[in-house]
């Protein structure tokens, strides 16, 4: 069974993580998912867009779903930014009256039309779906790594809209990652946010919550946080970087995406997995990764 | 990065001016506002939320001052603070739909020229770019990406244009 999607990556990933980009690629590949370039994009618009002017952000974002739709494809994003954005798009459009009207009447020029008929899926989702494919092709075991798994906040929550995961005890990447041999360990600030939408209003705020999440990975006993989002992985590979806590200690973590986990388990070859691109010295993990 | 949000001083003891009902309506159109006066102060909201220890106004103090009519809600710092998490609207025994309510606020918050500096910036970058941030190109080579497919920045300017984004400060 192929399946095949148009892949929606944002601005974030091809800025700062083409090597989530190429690992989920590799992935992809290894899996025999089709991804499809995404044409003529809008920005997704993410919460910064829907924070300065909903009807705007209504407005792109109906437009993606509304080309891919044209199209005939289903979306797929590895982004909980653009997921996030495009799934509550799709809820209110679908739910409201008002907002559909508004919003088909500013398509109809551009030749769009919102139908609701296209499916919307994070990459994470269609790997849970192919979660035996995934077991049978686990070749290399990555037993001792332990993760402080992050879901982030869009790919959960409101559940009513991303229709992923529990909200309060999500465990389907957790069961991805523990196919590898690794242990996703339990933290107590794992489902709390990353704090990298505050990044554009107060750096300092991000940064507290930033440090209250890593001492919480480091008290689990975690020796890496796994991410599936580009604006979760720059708070945890880049703003981490030399984060100490109250006594001056470093609470530095390596941070991997989760394509880079189970790409390597898949016996892909390291290089399109980009490990040469984190930010965070891998270090620590190496010997446990084989790299 | 950015200048830092959130420096306001306390507000015990500020004098609110007088119990405006239609603003309590207004807000209860937004998106996601339709519960919003069944809130019944449980705090939940504040227990699961992020920010609460680092706000001058927690969020169930925001919902209480919506609910009195208080514009002041504004120039709360809880309003540009909220991560935009959903743990408070996952959670809130009402059904309400807080973390939307607090989009909306961020909206008319903006009008008003009541936001931090960053979002300017990236209002300027998306109408201009169609994008918040540019592709780095010696790493999609290094990895043999290929090049990011075009954005239509026309079409979005269109679109930008129609909701008139560049000028939601003149509308008020």
């Amino acid at each position: 069974m192929t399946q095949s999607y148009e892949v929606f990556l944002g601005c974030a990933i091809p800025s700062r993580f083409n090597n989530y980009e190429s690992s989920m690629r590799a992935v992809a590949k290894e899996l025999g998912i089709k991804l499809i370039d995404f044409d003529g994009a809008s920005c997704c618009g993410t919460v910064v867009l829907k924070s300065i002017d909903e009807t705007s952000w209504l407005s792109l974002s109906g437009r993606n779903i509304a080309l891919a739709g044209q199209r005939g494809h289903n979306i797929v994003t590895p982004c909980n930014g653009c997921f996030g954005s495009l799934k509550d798009t799709d809820h209110v459009l679908h739910d409201d009256d008002s907002y559909r009207k508004k919003v088909n009447a500013a398509l109809k020029p551009l030749g769009l039309e919102y139908t609701g008929k296209v499916k919307i899926r994070h990459f994470v989702e269609v790997l849970y779906d192919m979660k035996d494919e995934i077991e049978k092709k686990i070749v290399k075991r990555l037993d001792g790594l332990k993760v402080a798994f992050h879901p982030g906040c869009h790919l959960i929550r409101p559940s009513i809209v991303a229709g992923f995961d529990d909200p309060e005890l999500p465990q389907k990447v957790d069961e991805l990652i523990e196919l590898t041999g690794a242990t996703s360990v339990h933290w107590d600030r794992k489902l709390s946010c990353c704090g990298s939408p505050l990044l554009i209003s107060s750096e300092e705020v991000a940064t507290k919550i930033l440090r209250e999440k890593m001492i919480s990975a480091n008290g689990a006993g975690a020796n890496c946080v796994v991410t599936n989002c580009p604006a979760c992985h720059t708070q945890f590979d880049i703003q981490q970087l030399g984060l100490k806590d109250d006594e001056g200690n470093s609470i530095e973590l390596p941070a991997l995406f989760v394509t880079q986990v189970l790409g390597l388990a898949m016996g892909i070859d390291p290089e399109p997995l980009g490990y040469e691109l984190n930010r965070v010295p891998l270090d620590p993990i190496k010997q446990i990764l084989g790299i | 990065m950015t200048e830092s949000w959130g420096q306001f001083k306390s507000f015990d003891g500020k004098k609110f001016k007088a119990l405006d009902a239609e603003f309590t309506n207004e807000v209860s159109k937004l998106i996601g506002g339709q519960d919003l006066t069944t809130c019944f102060q449980c705090a939940k909201c504040s227990a699961g939320c992020p920010v609460s220890d680092k706000v001058n106004i927690q969020i169930h103090e925001v919902m209480r001052m919506l609910l009195f009519g208080l514009k002041e809600v504004l120039e709360t710092d809880m309003v540009w603070l909220c991560t935009t998490c959903y743990t408070c609207q996952q959670r809130c025994p009402q059904g309400i739909e807080i973390t939307d309510i607090l989009f909306g606020l961020k909206n008319l918050a903006f009008k008003k020229g009541i936001t931090p500096a960053g979002y300017i910036g990236a209002r300027q970058s998306l109408y201009d770019t169609g994008r918040l941030y540019a592709p780095t190109e010696w790493e999609r080579d290094d990895l043999g990406l290929d090049p990011v497919p075009e954005l239509n920045i026309a079409d979005t300017k269109k679109l930008l244009d129609k909701n008139k984004l560049m000028k939601l400060e003149v509308e008020e």
